[in-house]
C-alpha cells in the first residue's frame, strides 16, 4: 500500500543519461551519501524516494580531472579519495578533504554532490568560494556555467533545472606558486562530524602590499558568507597588517555575521570562532 | 608471569563469529510469521490520557495495549511507577503508550502517523533545578544521609580559617552500545519465550512473570548476542520484553521489536545528571577540618534503578580520600524526562567527577599542586570507609601514583608544559590526574539479601563442560573468562568448557551481568563449582555441579543507617592525561593518556586491556566530548554524529598498567574491573584541561563552547 515501486536507472553515457533527464523529473544520486540518510525511513521500511532515480556514479565523463590553460576542471563526480590522490587537486583542498568524513564516505562521497546538497556545512565549500569556483551544468538542450555564489542559493537549494546535471567544478586561473592559504574546520570530533564553524582564507602580497585577500565563513548562515566589499579593504595595505586594519575588518564581520543556535552549538560560540579564526589569520606575519 | 598464568591471553570464544561477521543479532533474526511491532509514544511531557482515536487497521494488524496485560500493568523492578503501556497518566516524552503489530514495516510506521490521541496537559518538570526546588513537597525517590553530625560540622566550620563553597553539574550520557535495543517474542502453546539483546535474564524473566501473571515455567527468556550493553541493557530490556511477551501472547505470533538508532537516543535510558553542593572548611594551611556534601540526582520520569544508583554516588562522594568529618546527604530525584538508569559506573563517575574537582580547585586556592595535596588524605588499609567500613585489604594506589609520577616525569613535564605555554599564543598543554576506586558486586548486603546467586557446571558422558549461568557476554569477555577459569580448575583444555548464550530453561540465577560482579563473584561461585566437580570426577559418566552464594561477613550494612561495609572488595585506578588546547576554538586534543590499575589479578589480560582502552575512551569522552540535552522535555540529539562518542581518530594510545593485588573473594585473587576504567577519565581530563588554561571548571562535559565562554569571559576582565 504505500510502498510503490520506483523506476531506476543506470545508463552507459552521460548523453543517455541527459536524455532520459528530458524525458522526465528524476533524482539523480551521486555517491548517495547525503541523500540515503536525508530520504531515510525509520527502522526497517524502504527510503523514501518519490520519483524515477538515475545513478551517475559511475559515469566516466564525471570523473575526469584535467587542466585548460591555468583553470583546473574537476569532474562532478569525482570522489573525495580520488580526488586527494590526484596532483592537480590543490592541497589546500586536499586537506579540507581529509577532515571530511572518514574513509568509507570519502570513497563514495563527490564534490558535486556537496555543491548540490548546498549545506552551509559542507566542507569544500568555503576553498570553493575561495577559488572562485564555476560550476558548469549540461542539459540534452545545452550547456551553461555559474558562478558558485549564484549557483548555490540556500541549505539544500540549487539553481539547476531539473533536465540539467553538474558536469564539472572548474577552478578558474589557480597559479602555479599558489597564495597562502588558510582552511579550518571546527567540529565536536576528528572524524565523521559535521562541521559547527568553518573558515577559508587566502592572501597573497607582493614587497609589503597586500594584492589579493579572501575570506569565506561556512556553518554561520543559510550559505557560504564571503564579502567582496571587505576583502577589497585589504587590498593596498602594508604587509604584515597593523592591528588597527585587523581590528577593522574584524569589527566588519562582526556585525555581518549572524550564526544560530543548534543542537550542534551555539550562535555566540560560532561567532567568537569564526572571528577568532579570521584574526589569527590576519595576523599572520611571514 | 609462568608458561600457566591465567592472564595469558587466548583465543576469546566469540572472536570467529564476530570478527568474520557471521554472528546473528537480535535484529538479524527472522522467523516465520514474524510481526513487527511499533510503539505509539507520548507526544507530551505530563499528562491525562482522554481518549485514543485508531485508523482503521488493514487485516493482520493489530493494537496491543494496557488492556492485553494479563498481569498487572507497571515493569517490575523496584518502585511499581513503570507503566508496561501508559493508558491514563504520560509522564514523559516518548513514553510508550501502545504498541502497533503487523506484518510491514511501513503500513506501520504510516498507521502510527494516523493516530489521533487527545492528552490533557499538565504541569511537567523539565529540569534537575526545578525538582531540586520542590523537593520537599514531591517527587523524591530515594534519599540518604549520613556521617558526621551537623553540630559537629557547625562548631568546626565556626572555627575554621575559610569555607569553600562550590557547585558541580554532570549532563547525560549515553550509552551508544553496538546494536540498538531489540526484543523478539515468541508464542507457543507451552510458553511465553522472549530473546534479545540484553545483561540481566532474570529480571526480564521475572518482569514477564509479573506482566503475563503466569507460572515461572511459563516464561523463557534468552539472551542473544550482545555487541554492547555499558547498563543500557540492565533494566531498559525488561520493558521491551513485556511489550513483545504481551503481543506474542495476544496474537499468538512471533513479534519482534527494533529501535533505530535515532528511537534508542531518544527513548532509552542514560547516565543521572547530577547536581552536587560542596562546603569544605579550611585551616590556615589550607588543610581539610570538615565536609558537607549534597547530591541530586535527575532520576527521570519513574524509579527504575535510580534508588541504587544514588546509594553508589553517595558511597563515592569523598573518593578515595580519607576527609575528617564528612557529611553527605543525597536525593534521586523525579523529572518528567526520560527515565535515567544503569550506566557503567552507576552513579559514581558523578561523584569522582565531582569530588575530583573540588580538590583541584582547593589546593589551587591554597598554592599547592593538586596531585601533591590529594596524596595527603589518600585512604590507606585499615581506615575506616566513610559509611563506617574499613578498607581491610591493602591499598596499593599510592604508590601506583608514585610510580606514574615517576614515569611520565611530572615535574619536568609541568616545567615543559609551563614554558611552551609562555610561547605559544594559540596553544595550550596540560597535564591533570584522576584517582579513583570500584567497590566491587553489589552494594551492601544485595548479594546475599536479593541476588542469592546459583550457578551450575554440567558434564557431559564426553568429558565436555557446559557453564549454565544467566550472566550474559555483552563484549565483556564473559564467555572467554570465566571458561578459562572452568577450565583451568578442571585441568581441561579451554576448548573442552563450553559457555552457551543463556536461557533461562537451562541455567539457575546467577545474578545479572551488573555491578563489575560477574568475573570476582559468579567467577568465584563456578571456581567452587569446578572444584567440587573434579573431586568427584568419573570419566565417562554426566555429572553435575551447583553452588550457592555464600556471604563473607564483614562489618554489616544497613542500608537505612547507610551504615557498614558497603562492599567486600574494591578495584582502584590512577589516571594521567596530557593534552592541549585550541584556545581559539576551544577544541581539546588529548595526547597522551595513561592508566593504572588494580584489579587485584587479571584472568586475561587482553580482555582487561579492551575493558581499560574502553572505558577509559568512554570516561574520558564524558568529559569533554559526549554532549547530550533535553530541552523541553525532549533529548535533542538524534544521531551518533551529533552527539559525538570518539572516533578511532580521538582516541590515542592509552599506556596501562596492572598490579597485582590478589583478593581472596576472587578466583584467582580477581576483583572487578567492567566500570572501573571509566570512572577516572573525566576528571582526569578537566584537570588537565585546568591546567593548561589555569581557569577552574564546574561542569562536565567541559565542550569547546563552555571553553570558549570562559575564555571570552577572561579576556573581558569578568573572570
Ligand atoms: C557519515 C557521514 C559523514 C559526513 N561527513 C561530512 C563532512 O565531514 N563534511 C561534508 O562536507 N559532508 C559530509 N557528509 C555529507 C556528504 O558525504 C557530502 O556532502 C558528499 O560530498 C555528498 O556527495 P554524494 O555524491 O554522496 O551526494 P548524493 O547524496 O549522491 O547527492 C547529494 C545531492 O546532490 C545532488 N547531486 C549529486 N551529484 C549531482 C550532479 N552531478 N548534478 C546535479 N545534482 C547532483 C543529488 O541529487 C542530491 O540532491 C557526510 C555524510 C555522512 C553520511
Amino acid at each position: 500500500m504505500v510502498t510503490k515501486a520506483i523506476a531506476s536507472y543506470r545508463m552507459k553515457s552521460l548523453d543517455e543519461t541527459l536524455s532520459q533527464l528530458s524525458k522526465e523529473d528524476c533524482q539523480l544520486i551521486a555517491g548517495g551519501t547525503d541523500l540515503m540518510v536525508q530520504r531515510k525511513s525509520p527502522r526497517g521500511a524502504p527510503g523514501r524516494f518519490d520519483k524515477p532515480v538515475v545513478f551517475i556514479d559511475h559515469l566516466k565523463e564525471l570523473k575526469q580531472i584535467y587542466r585548460v590553460n591555468q583553470d583546473i576542471h574537476i569532474g562532478a563526480c569525482c570522489t573525495y579519495s580520488e580526488m586527494m590522490e590526484h596532483h592537480l587537486i590543490p592541497n589546500i583542498l586536499k586537506k579540507a578533504m581529509k577532515e571530511i568524513a572518514a574513509p568509507a564516505i570519502r570513497n563514495r562521497g563527490t564534490i558535486g554532490g556537496n555543491i548540490c546538497n548546498a549545506s552551509p556545512a559542507g566542507d569544500t565549500l568555503p576553498l570553493l568560494y575561495i577559488f572562485n569556483a564555476k560550476i558548469r551544468l549540461r542539459s540534452a538542450k545545452g550547456e551553461r556555467a555559474a558562478e558558485i555564489r549564484d549557483f548555490i542559493q540556500g541549505p539544500r537549494k540549487v539553481d539547476r533545472l531539473k533536465d540539467e546535471l553538474v558536469t564539472e567544478i572548474i577552478l578558474p586561473e589557480v597559479p602555479e606558486v599558489q597564495p597562502y592559504f588558510v582552511f579550518e574546520k571546527v567540529a565536536n570530533r576528528r572524524a565523521d562530524a559535521i562541521t559547527k564553524i568553518s573558515f577559508a582564507g587566502s592572501m597573497r602580497w607582493d614587497e609589503g602590499r597586500i594584492q589579493d585577500a579572501r575570506l569565506a565563513f561556512g556553518a554561520v548562515g543559510p550559505t557560504i558568507v564571503r564579502a567582496a566589499d571587505i576583502e577589497q579593504k585589504l587590498v593596498g595595505q602594508a604587509f604584515p597588517l597593523n592591528d588597527k586594519v585587523i581590528d577593522g575588518i574584524v569589527a566588519e564581520f562582526e556585525s555581518l555575521l549572524k550564526p544560530i543556535d543548534d543542537h550542534r552549538s551555539t550562535g555566540v560560540y560560532r561567532k567568537t570562532v569564526a572571528l577568532n579564526l579570521l584574526r589569527h589569520f590576519l595576523e599572520v606575519r611571514a | 608471569m609462568n608458561a600457566k598464568d591465567i592472564s595469558i591471553s587466548v583465543k576469546k570464544k566469540d572472536h570467529d563469529g564476530k570478527v568474520s561477521g557471521q554472528l546473528a543479532y537480535i535484529g538479524d533474526v527472522k522467523v516465520d510469521l514474524m510481526l513487527y511491532g511499533v510503539l505509539y509514544r507520548s507526544p507530551i511531557a505530563h499528562g491525562k490520557v482522554r481518549s485514543i482515536q485508531l485508523p482503521p487497521l488493514p487485516e493482520g494488524y493489530a493494537k496491543i495495549g494496557a488492556e492485553h496485560i494479563p498481569g498487572a500493568n507497571f515493569v517490575k523492578l523496584l518502585h511499581k511507577d513503570q507503566p508496561i503501556f501508559a493508558d491514563e497518566w504520560v509522564t514523559y516524552i516518548g513514553e510508550p503508550m501502545f504498541m502497533l503489530v503487523g506484518p510491514e514495516f511501513d503500513i506501520l510506521h504510516q498507521l502510527l502517523d494516523e493516530v489521533e490521541v487527545d492528552i490533557e496537559e499538565h504541569p511537567a518538570i523539565l529540569t534537575l533545578e526545578e525538582a531540586i526546588r520542590q523537593k520537599d513537597h514531591t517527587g523524591v525517590f530515594a534519599s540518604h544521609e549520613f556521617g558526621e553530625r551537623s553540630d559537629v560540622i557547625k562548631a568546626i566550620e565556626q572555627h575554621a580559617h575559610q569555607i569553600i563553597e562550590e557547585e558541580y553539574v554532570t549532563g547525560y550520557q549515553e550509552h551508544v552500545y553496538l546494536e540498538p535495543q531489540g526484543m523478539l517474542g515468541i508464542y507457543t502453546d507451552e510458553e511465553i519465550l522472549v530473546e534479545g539483546s540484553m545483561q540481566c535474564l532474570y529480571y526480564v524473566k521475572n518482569a514477564l512473570i509479573s506482566a503475563l501473571a503466569c507460572k515461572d515455567d511459563e516464561v523463557r527468556v534468552i539472551q542473544s548476542p550482545t555487541g554492547g550493553g555499558f547498563g543500557g541493557k540492565e533494566d531498559f530490556p525488561s520493558l521491551m520484553a513485556c511489550h513483545v511477551g504481551i503481543a506474542a501472547k495476544a496474537v499468538q505470533k512471533p513479534v519482534m521489536l527494533l529501535f533505530d538508532r535515532a528511537e534508542d537516543f531518544e527513548v532509552t535510558t542514560k547516565r543521572h545528571p547530577a547536581k552536587f553542593i560542596y562546603r569544605t572548611a579550611l585551616d590556615e594551611q589550607g588543610n581539610i577540618l570538615c565536609m558537607n556534601v549534597e547530591l541530586y540526582l535527575d532520576g527521570g520520569a519513574n524509579a527504575g534503578l535510580s534508588p541504587v544508583v544514588l546509594q553508589r554516588s553517595l558511597l563515592n562522594s569523598a573518593g578515595v580520600y580519607k576527609i575528617p568529618h564528612f557529611h553527605a546527604k543525597g536525593y534521586a530525584l523525579k523529572t518528567n524526562t526520560v527515565p535515567n538508569g544503569a550506566f557503567r559506573g552507576f552513579g559514581a563517575p558523578q561523584s569522582f567527577a565531582a569530588i575530583e574537582s573540588l580538590l583541584g580547585h582547593i589546593s589551587g586556592k591554597v598554592n599547592r599542586d593538586p596531585i601533591e595535596y590529594k596524596r595527603n588524605y589518600i585512604v590507606k588499609q585499615g581506615d575506616p570507609t566513610i559509611t563506617g567500613g574499613r578498607f581491610k585489604d591493602p591499598v596499593l594506589i599510592d604508590d601506583m601514583i608514585q610510580d606514574l609520577l615517576q614515569t611520565v616525569e611530572y615535574a619536568k613535564k609541568k616545567a615543559e608544559f609551563h614554558a611552551f605555554n609562555q610561547h605559544n599564543k594559540r596553544y595550550k598543554k596540560g597535564i591533570g590526574a584522576s584517582f579513583f576506586l570500584h567497590g566491587c558486586g553489589f552494594t551492601g548486603s544485595g548479594e546475599r539479601d536479593h541476588i542469592k546467586a546459583t550457578v551450575k557446571l554440567a558434564r557431559t558422558e564426553n568429558d565436555q563442560v557446559l557453564i549454565k549461568i544467566s550472566n550474559s557476554d555483552m563484549g565483556q569477555g564473559a564467555l572467554t573468562t570465566l571458561s578459562k577459569i572452568v577450565a583451568n580448575e578442571l585441568g581441561l583444555p579451554y576448548e573442552d568448557v563450553s559457555f552457551p548464550y543463556p536461557d533461562t530453561k537451562e541455567v539457575p540465577d546467577s545474578g545479572p551481568t551488573v555491578a563489575s560482579r560477574t568475573t570476582m563473584i559468579v567467577g568465584k561461585l563456578l571456581e567452587r563449582a569446578a572444584s567440587k566437580m573434579k573431586a568427584g570426577w568419573q570419566s565417562g559418566v554426566s555429572q553435575e555441579a551447583v553452588e550457592h552464594y555464600v556471604h563473607e561477613e564483614m562489618i554489616p550494612w544497613d542500608e537505612e543507617k547507610f551504615s557498614g561495609d558497603a562492599y567486600p572488595a574494591y578495584s582502584w585506578g590512577v589516571n594521567l592525561i596530557e593534552l592541549e588546547v585550541d584556545t581559539l576554538t576551544g577544541n581539546v586534543k588529548v595526547e597522551k593518556v595513561y592508566g593504572s590499575f588494580d584489579i587485584g589479578k587479571a584472568i586475561d589480560e587482553q580482555i582487561v586491556k579492551g575493558q581499560i582502552d574502553g572505558g577509559m575512551a568512554q570516561g574520558i569522552a564524558y568529559g569533554f566530548m559526549e554532549k547530550m540535552t533535553s530541552k523541553s522535555g525532549r533529548i535533542e540529539q538524534k544521531s551518533i554524529s551529533d552527539y559525538g562518542p570518539p572516533t578511532a581518530m580521538d582516541v590515542v594510545h592509552i599506556e596501562s598498567k596492572l598490579y597485582d593485588n590478589p583478593f581472596a573473594g576472587g578466583p584467582y585473587g580477581a576483583k572487578g574491573v567492567g566500570e572501573l576504567p571509566l570512572t577516572g577519565g573525566a576528571p582526569a581530563v578537566q584537570a588537565a584541561i585546568e591546567d593548561a588554561l589555569q581557569i577552574d571548571f564546574y561542569q562536565i562535559p567541559v565542550t569547546p563552547e563552555l571553553i570558549i565562554e570562559r575564555l571570552t569571559k577572561r579576556a573581558g576582565g569578568s573572570d
